[in-house]
């Protein structure tokens, strides 16, 4: 059934009749974000100019039951921003812009529609820039960021989206507009900043954003080398992170995504090496010295094939291109590919790839690795062909993949999220009291339930549960934990 | 006059029977390095004393992360960690007396070194909680880079007991710096707040930066790294500060002093744009104060009959505050004005304590 007219009407009357889509053929550009795999026609998509605007079609939302859903700009990898059948799509490109940059306190303050890149160029004139780089920095939006509480390569040392936002102005969804969060991070009372980050945009809409920002570091080092195994690769992660070295990124890539990146951007790395290594510091000029002779002394004891430093930050760049543009370059050696997330203790990072590779060869397909391995998550890219009727295949290898980073001790996601796709995974990491609690959290931001519903978690509905089954809680099965 | 019950469970099922078993409303103890924080406990029909619920649960040197018991006091933690060379690097006043793992989390309590560190909601990546009605709840794990599900360990950070009992924890690490260095400057907190931005403007990375009201003044700078790029840092940190000298005792212990305050003041914990905070702390008439230059975070000792004002100034600059202690007898207000989200907080008080049985009276008269 469609929203009936009087629905929008009500919106129509909040909004510019011009900002509410109603036309089929234009509704059908926001049935996906980057997961493209789930698709759901909104009935409507609202595009508000500011936050007023916002909050008075979240009102409008309200009054009638109507669940919304916001969005960015769609490029989250779990179908976060998924629509909801009979719903709305509330999208956020048009607030966009950065309301204040505060050199002198350090922080800027901008508008959910607003880039990610955008806020360091914004910052740069001052010296400073925003920290967490999700590899899709050019185009998702801070609102997204926030909703996904995003990492990127340099989380490593500098952390995630949660760690780098003061506050956020947001829109719940009864249409009331809070402030979480404060000024600094002292706060009165439990912290509902901390909570709403992440929370994929289940718990309100967020229209402005303070985020702190950082002081250019003085000096950057980087390296790329290539190793004779994933595992000699790993060792070396093991050695700078005993070393008490802090990197402020360790990337790592296979020969599958090497071969596709170098296709793709000629980044100058080396076609066929089991792995390479991105290494960067950075930091005052002195200890970046000192720690880079001690970081290349690490690289040739697990023997190192080929290092290459960059002299500039050209060069310095163009190895980063390579790196960030793995994802995308994977569509050069495969027609379809499935991205996971997973996380995994970093000292287990050997055992898993392997694991990986064999779960690979099992079902006939391919897997290309690029990860963070500074801090365990892994990006396995399962690669296949939809037309050679390969997808049911690579959808189970992709969820069995994350669901062996649980096992071992990790987790389904480490900054893509939970979203549609791993929804019905959360009970292999989570028990259901967990679950319950969530819920309750959930409902008390959210009580009538129109906020982004079915994302993040489980329900019988969606994952088709039939209940009264006792399950063990996974943490009791891996013998961590014993039911009382 | 009844007379309250004190339990003390020693593991996690006997916290939740002692939860559920146990009629009326409960308050949790732990050390009590920070019983008198926030507002006065009402009276309750038992106290849960946590601090047999102690210990290291796993250590993971290899992945830098730690899981204890939230009664484990955070010092007992440190000759373990400092074997592999890392530490949990929250520096608040009180660890040294003891204050536990989960009542840090609990007060949502932070020391110097959260300049770059952030503070405990920046370095927990799991809890385990029980509910008022005995539900056992786990978020996070034991990865640093986790966004599955909701971050639970954000509710309860600051919840000063109110939503939940603490059971365990898990921390991430960091390595021990081979070497640190604290300059001091003798200067007054105007100059120093100049001071601070100059250094804050270089490429000097401060882990700490704060201003002390010992004798006219201190400004102090600690900056950590290794043995070899340490000195020419300290020298380049001199250059920018037209002096200071590498203090010979350790400044932080007086830090730490002044943070507890002294037991015939109040102490009120105060959070404002660095830019303003300087003169907000003059303004409070504070008679003893550390001051945060770079994390906009102090703490002021004040007359008790000063401190409703002093949370109405806070609030007027944009800022926040909470009462930390007051003396016996003395009345002054634990809160300033409510924060906008009032309505969210009762909600999720609803949701998971409905009856009201934990922590009674510590956010009045918010809720």
């Amino acid at each position: 059934m469609a929203l009936d007219d009087r629905v929008r009407t009500a919106f129509t009357r909040v909004l510019d009749p011009k900002d509410v889509l109603s036309d089929p053929v234009k509704c059908r550009a926001y049935e996906c974000d980057g997961l493209t795999g789930y698709r759901v026609r909104p009935d409507l998509v609202l595009l508000p100019r500011d936050a007023e605007q916002v909050a008075a079609a979240v009102r409008v939302c309200h009054e009638f039951g109507v669940p919304f859903v916001a969005r960015g700009a769609g490029t989250g990898l779990s179908g976060g921003a998924l629509p909801v059948a009979d719903g709305v799509v509330i999208s956020l490109a048009r607030l966009k812009k950065v309301l204040a940059v505060d050199p002198v306190n350090r922080r800027a303050v901008v508008q959910p529609g607003v880039t990610n890149l955008e806020i360091t160029a914004a910052a740069a004139p001052h010296g400073l820039y925003y920290a967490p780089d999700p590899s899709s920095q050019q185009v998702c939006t801070i609102g997204g960021n926030v909703a996904e509480n995003s990492g990127g390569a340099h989380c490593l040392k500098y952390g995630f989206t949660t760690n780098h936002v003061l506050s956020c102005e947001v829109v719940l969804p009864d249409g009331s507009v809070v402030t979480l969060g404060t000024d600094t991070a002292e706060q009165a009372g439990p912290d509902l900043r901390g909570v709403f980050l992440g929370s994929e945009g289940t718990l309100g809409i967020t229209t402005s954003v303070t985020v702190r920002l950082l002081r250019t570091p003085e000096s950057v080092r980087t390296l790329l080398a290539d190793f004779p195994s994933v595992a000699s690769a790993g060792d070396v992660v093991s050695d700078i992170v005993s070393a008490g070295i802090v990197p402020a990124a360790v990337e790592m890539m296979d020969t599958l995504a090497i071969e596709a990146a170098e296709e793709a951007v000629h980044a100058g790395y080396t076609v066929g090496v089991p792995a390479a290594l991105v290494v960067e510091l950075d930091g005052p000029v002195e200890e970046c010295d000192a720690q880079f002779e001690l970081v290349k002394a690490i690289c040739e004891k697990h023997g190192c094939t080929r290092l290459h430093i960059a002299g500039s930050p050209e060069e310095r760049a163009k190895i980063w291109k390579g790196r960030k543009a793995a994802f995308a370059a994977v569509g050069r050696i495969s027609p379809d590919y499935f991205v996971q997330d997973g996380v995994v203790p970093r000292t287990r990072l050997a055992e898993v790839l392997d694991r990986i590779a064999g779960m690979g060869t099992d079902a006939g397909l391919r897997v290309a690795n690029v990860f963070h391995a500074g801090d365990g998550n892994l990006h396995p890219l399962v690669l296949y062909s939809a037309a050679a009727g390969e997808t049911e295949r690579a959808e189970r290898l992709s969820g069995e993949i994350a669901e062996l980073c649980v096992e071992m001790g990790g987790s389904l996601s480490g900054e893509h999220g939970i979203g549609t796709d791993k929804a019905c995974s959360m009970p292999k990491m989570f028990g259901e009291e967990d679950l319950a609690t969530m819920h309750r959290v959930r409902h008390a931001f959210d009580p009538d339930g129109i906020c982004n519903p079915g994302k993040v978690l489980p329900t019988p509905r969606l994952c088709g549960e039939r209940p009264g089954k006792y399950k063990p809680h996974p943490l009791e099965e891996t013998g961590a934990i014993e039911r009382l | 006059m009844k007379t309250t019950t004190t339990l003390r469970p020693a593991d996690l099922a006997e916290v939740r029977d002692a939860v559920r078993d146990t009629p009326g409303r409960l308050a949790v103890a732990g050390a009590g390095t920070a019983a008198g924080w926030a507002g006065d406990l009402d009276t309750v029909d038992a106290v849960l004393d946590l601090s047999a619920l102690s210990g290291v649960i796993t250590h993971n040197p290899g992945d830098m992360t730690v899981s204890a018991h939230a009664g484990t006091p955070l010092r007992a933690l440190t000759d373990e960690l400092a074997e592999h060379g890392q530490h949990v690097s929250l520096d608040a006043a009180r660890i040294a007396d003891g204050a536990t793992l989960g009542g840090l989390v609990a007060t949502g309590d932070s020391g110097p070194s959260s300049l770059v560190y952030g503070t405990m909601r920046d370095l927990v990546i799991g809890v385990t909680v029980v509910l008022a009605d005995g539900t056992v709840a786990r978020s996070g794990g034991h990865v640093i880079k986790n966004v599955a599900g909701y971050d639970l360990a954000k509710l309860l950070h600051g919840s000063h007991g109110t939503l939940g009992v603490l059971t365990e924890i898990v921390l991430r690490l960091h390595p021990v710096p081979q070497r640190a260095a604290t300059l001091v400057v003798d200067a007054p907190l105007a100059r120093a707040a100049e001071l601070a931005a100059r250094v804050l403007e270089g490429p000097y990375e401060p882990v700490a930066l704060e201003w002390i009201s010992h004798g006219s003044g201190q400004l102090l700078v600690r900056i950590e790294g290794t043995d070899e790029a340490l000195p020419a840092r300290v020298q380049r940190l001199q250059e920018v500060l037209d002096g200071g000298d590498e203090a010979a005792d350790d400044p932080w212990l007086r830090h730490a002093e002044l943070t507890r305050g002294s037991p015939e003041a109040a102490v009120l914990r105060i959070g404002a744009r660095p830019s303003v905070l300087p003169a907000l702390v003059a303004d409070v008439a504070a008679d003893a104060a550390t001051v945060g230059l770079g994390t906009g975070v102090a703490t002021v000792s004040l007359p008790p009959h000063a401190v409703a004002e002093a949370h109405g100034r806070v609030h007027a600059a944009g800022g926040t505050s909470q009462l930390r202690y007051r003396p016996p007898g003395a009345d002054a207000p634990a809160w300033g004005p409510p924060p906008s989200a009032l309505a969210v907080l009762r909600a999720v008080k609803t949701e998971l304590d409905p009856d009201g049985r934990f922590g009674p009276g510590r956010f009045s008269p918010w809720m």
